[in-house]
């Protein structure tokens, strides 16, 4: 998968081992993210990916393996001071309010009360909390408190972001928003690394994605990667091809007019023959799409059965 | 947002290059502002600011008045001129042994007169007699009652401006002398001069029918609201508070948000328990400032021995604080560490009692046969001084009995707040010329600043490593 090798990856993980006890919660994970990816990490509850998060922050040792963070072993001073964070669950000190809170955290970051004072009021508004700078956080609504932990994340302009479901509660007009906001993180080239179960969301967003399961990364690529796997062409000609086969290709009827066509070897080659046929049968071709699968069936099909990474 | 870019990131750029310690101090103001809307955000702390000012409120209705009480204390005086008298049992002495005891003189005084108001500011003039046995003793002259005349163990009652002899040459032979003296007020007769205490105007009277010496008052007074009741009240709020702070802070979804900060997670730690701590400490201090000062208005007693119960007080509470810290990161519990954390201040307490036994008990023994001590208090309400009598047969002194040896053996291993207790008192009795029983027992060289807060100290530490080590090593 890592085709164009950077010198130094945003995350880099070897054979990630970590054990709770007798549970194995990751057993050799390997996974790079280079620098500018929006990165999205896939699976089921008790997987693993707020277990790999934390190793990555330096929060929890890892028993074996090796982690590093912008060419920097995990856990350092320095490689934390390029990250922002945003935990799932997470439970802001709720005796603050807004501005008070980002800026206690700016200035354990290591702000100064000046880029404090600079960055905190447009970053507010930004996450649409603007006019409750008054209101404790114990008088916040569940967006809300989401909102301000995502804005602690964004406040001292990390080049790396990592944020364990960061949607959760947050309305739709909400989503989008933060959608942008990331797009526009990612631009200034920041990396940003989500861990989420929106599927809908992480195809609409990331770059890359990984899925992983009980522990084991079981795939990793870019959206297109990953869901051309088998790929499928949705046809329209001007007759019924319905005679049209042979071995390395299947039709079956979608939607009136359109003939679904699976190619055993995918690539261009496939399609290719299989077109040339059609044309010398003298069937005209009036509708050709790509039907990739979605990252849901994809997912769905690695949740169900038990297959190994490929 | 869109502007992003061209902010340049400052943090980006900016922090690799800092140094390190205007960061600290940063994260360390930071963290000190932290503590103090956690603080604040207790609502029982109104309560205790309402308490204490309460206490103050009813402490500033009081009212302190002198007793007229100059003729006793010149006769104070007088009798202190001669040998003591205290404690001699009249059948068992011979004459011979009654004159050298007493120096061979009687001291009395035949006629007083003030010469203003009979108050510890007024000045008197008085007739002075002393007859002694002439082969036994001596004339005296008036230069040495005039340096003699007035001091007594628990300070300068009197100083005199001006002495000069009445008697003549044949009352000096056959040992009668008498002196015209004029008398000022010493530099401790205010403070063992007996006043009336009363709380709301005149309507409680808090004192004997002949009052007590405003020292004494003064040092009730000031006990009670600084180490005493007003210490307590606000030290056992402080722990209430400062016992959900870990906890609050180390609760799943709220410390990594700390943890992930560039700081070393025990620097973390350490900087809440010294904002916690300094919040306490500037309640401590006003409250020690209130004692100084409601003394001060209301009894116009200034010495400022009564500061030294802000450091005790502060030691006392880091020392509590450091074992609710190491409670609080163990349990995860605010209830669990407050508990822990009183119960440990009832152990110190009881601990320190005990070993006061221990030592009074050493002292009794040390003492039998000479005289206990007395105060000034005592002798005007007329007691008569006793010698320290041995135990009765059979019975241990304190300190040798089972109970004792294990009291003193727990005291050993543990801080030794009591004696910072004690040093205060030591001090406050030593400015307010306190005397008696307790303030023999403080004067005991067994209490020693360096030794109670070096201890204190030590402890405080070994608690706070103990809570940096767990905390720096676990998973959040
Ligand atoms: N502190 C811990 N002690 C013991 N086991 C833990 C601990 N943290 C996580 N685990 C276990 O490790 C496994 C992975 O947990 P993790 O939180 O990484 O899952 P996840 O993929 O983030 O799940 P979710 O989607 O529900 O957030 C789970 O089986 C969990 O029970
Ligand atoms: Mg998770």
């Amino acid at each position: 998968m890592n085709s164009h090798a950077q010198p130094t990856p945003a995350v880099a993980v070897k054979g990630l081992e970590k054990r709770y006890g007798s549970l194995q919660a990751l057993s050799g994970v390997s996974l790079e993210v280079e620098p500018g990816t929006l990165f999205g990490l896939l699976g089921q509850n008790g997987a693993g990916k707020t277990t790999l998060i934390k190793i990555l922050l330096g929060l929890v040792a890892p028993t074996g393996g090796r982690a590093s963070l912008l060419g920097q072993p995990v856990g350092g001073l320095a490689a934390r001071r390029e990250v922002g964070y945003l935990p799932e669950d997470h439970r802001l000190p709720d005796y603050h309010t807004a501005p008070s809170l980002l800026d206690f955290y700016g200035a354990l970051q290591g702000l100064t009360r000046r880029e404090r004072q600079a960055r905190i009021p447009p970053l507010l508004e930004m996450l649409g909390l603007k006019g409750r700078e008054k209101l404790r956080i114990r008088g916040y609504s569940k967006g809300m408190k989401q909102r301000l932990g995502l804005a602690q994340a964004l406040l001292h302009r990390p080049r790396v972001l990592f944020l364990d479901e960061p949607t959760d509660g947050i309305d739709p007009v909400g989503r989008k928003e933060i959608r942008d906001v990331l797009l526009e993180e990612q631009r200034s080239g920041v990396t940003v690394f989500i861990n989420s179960h929106l599927l809908g969301e992480v195809e609409q967003l990331c770059d890359r994605v990984a899925i992983m399961r009980r522990g084991h990364l079981l795939v990793s690529g870019t959206v297109a990667e990953l869901t051309h796997i088998k790929p499928s062409w949705l046809v329209g000609f001007d007759s019924s091809p319905a005679d049209l086969c042979w071995e390395a290709c299947q039709l079956e009827p979608a939607r009136p007019g359109l003939w679904r066509v699976h190619l055993d070897s995918p690539g261009p080659d496939g399609l290719d023959r299989f077109l040339a046929e059609a044309q010398s049968r003298g069937l005209r071709l009036r509708h050709l799409e790509a039907e990739r699968a979605t990252l849901e069936d994809l997912y769905l099909a690695l949740a169900t059965h038990d297959r190994q990474a490929p | 947002m869109t502007d992003h870019a061209s902010q340049a990131s400052p943090a980006r750029e900016n922090n690799p290059t800092s140094p390190p310690s205007p960061r600290l101090l940063r994260a360390f103001c930071a963290m000190l502002l932290d503590a103090w809307r956690e603080f604040l955000d207790a609502k029982i702390l109104l309560l205790l600011v309402g308490l204490i000012g309460l206490l103050f409120a009813v402490a500033l209705t009081g009212r302190i008045e002198p007793q007229p009480a100059g003729k006793n204390y010149l006769d104070l005086s007088a009798r202190a001129m001669a040998a003591d008298l205290e404690g001699v049992d009249l059948s068992q002495e011979s004459v011979a042994s009654m004159a050298g005891r007493l120096n061979g003189s009687v001291v009395w005084i035949a006629k007083a007169e003030p010469l203003g108001a009979d108050l510890p500011t007024g000045q008197w003039n008085v007739e002075l007699k002393r007859s002694f046995v002439p082969l036994v003793a001596g004339p005296l002259a008036a230069e040495e009652v005039q340096a003699r005349f007035g001091r007594i163990a628990d300070g300068q009652l009197w100083r005199v401006s001006k002495a000069e002899e009445t008697s003549d040459a044949l009352g000096r032979t056959v040992g009668m002398q008498s002196f015209q003296l004029t008398v000022a007020p010493g530099a401790d007769l205010r403070l063992l001069w007996p006043h009336q205490f009363s709380l709301f105007g005149d309507s409680l009277d808090l004192t004997p029918p002949r009052g007590a010496p405003l020292g004494l008052e003064v040092l009730i007074l000031q006990k009670l609201l600084t180490t005493g009741l007003g210490g307590s009240l606000l030290l056992l709020v402080s722990v209430v508070v400062t016992a959900a702070f870990v906890p609050n802070m180390i609760r799943k979804g709220t410390l990594e948000l700390l943890l992930v900060r560039p700081l070393p997670r025990w620097v973390l730690l350490v900087m809440k328990y010294v904002g916690a701590l300094v919040f306490v400490t500037v309640l401590l201090g006003l409250l020690v400032l209130a004692g100084w000062l409601i003394t001060g208005i209301l009894a116009g007693i200034w010495s400022p021995g009564i500061l030294l119960a802000l450091p005790s007080l502060i030691l006392f509470f880091a020392l509590l604080l450091a074992v609710s810290v190491c409670v609080g990161v163990l349990t995860r519990s605010a209830v669990a560490a407050m508990l822990v954390t009183v119960t440990y201040w009832a152990v110190l307490f009881i601990a320190g009692q005990m070993h006061n036994q221990v030592v009074e008990s050493r002292l009794r023994e040390e003492n039998v046969g000479k005289l206990r001590p007395t105060s000034v208090v005592d002798s005007l309400r007329g007691a008569k001084p006793r010698r320290e009598e041995p135990l009765k047969a059979g019975r241990v002194p304190f300190y040798r009995t089972a109970v004792g040896r294990v009291a003193d053996g727990i005291y050993t291993v543990l801080p030794h707040t009591e004696d910072l207790d004690n040093l205060v008192d030591r001090q406050l009795m030593r400015d307010l010329a306190v005397s008696g029983p307790f303030r023999a027992l403080v004067e005991r060289a067994e209490f020693s600043w360096s030794q109670a807060v070096g201890l204190s100290l030590l402890h405080t530490l070994a608690f706070l490593a103990v809570a940096c080590a767990i905390f720096s090593r676990r998973d959040p």
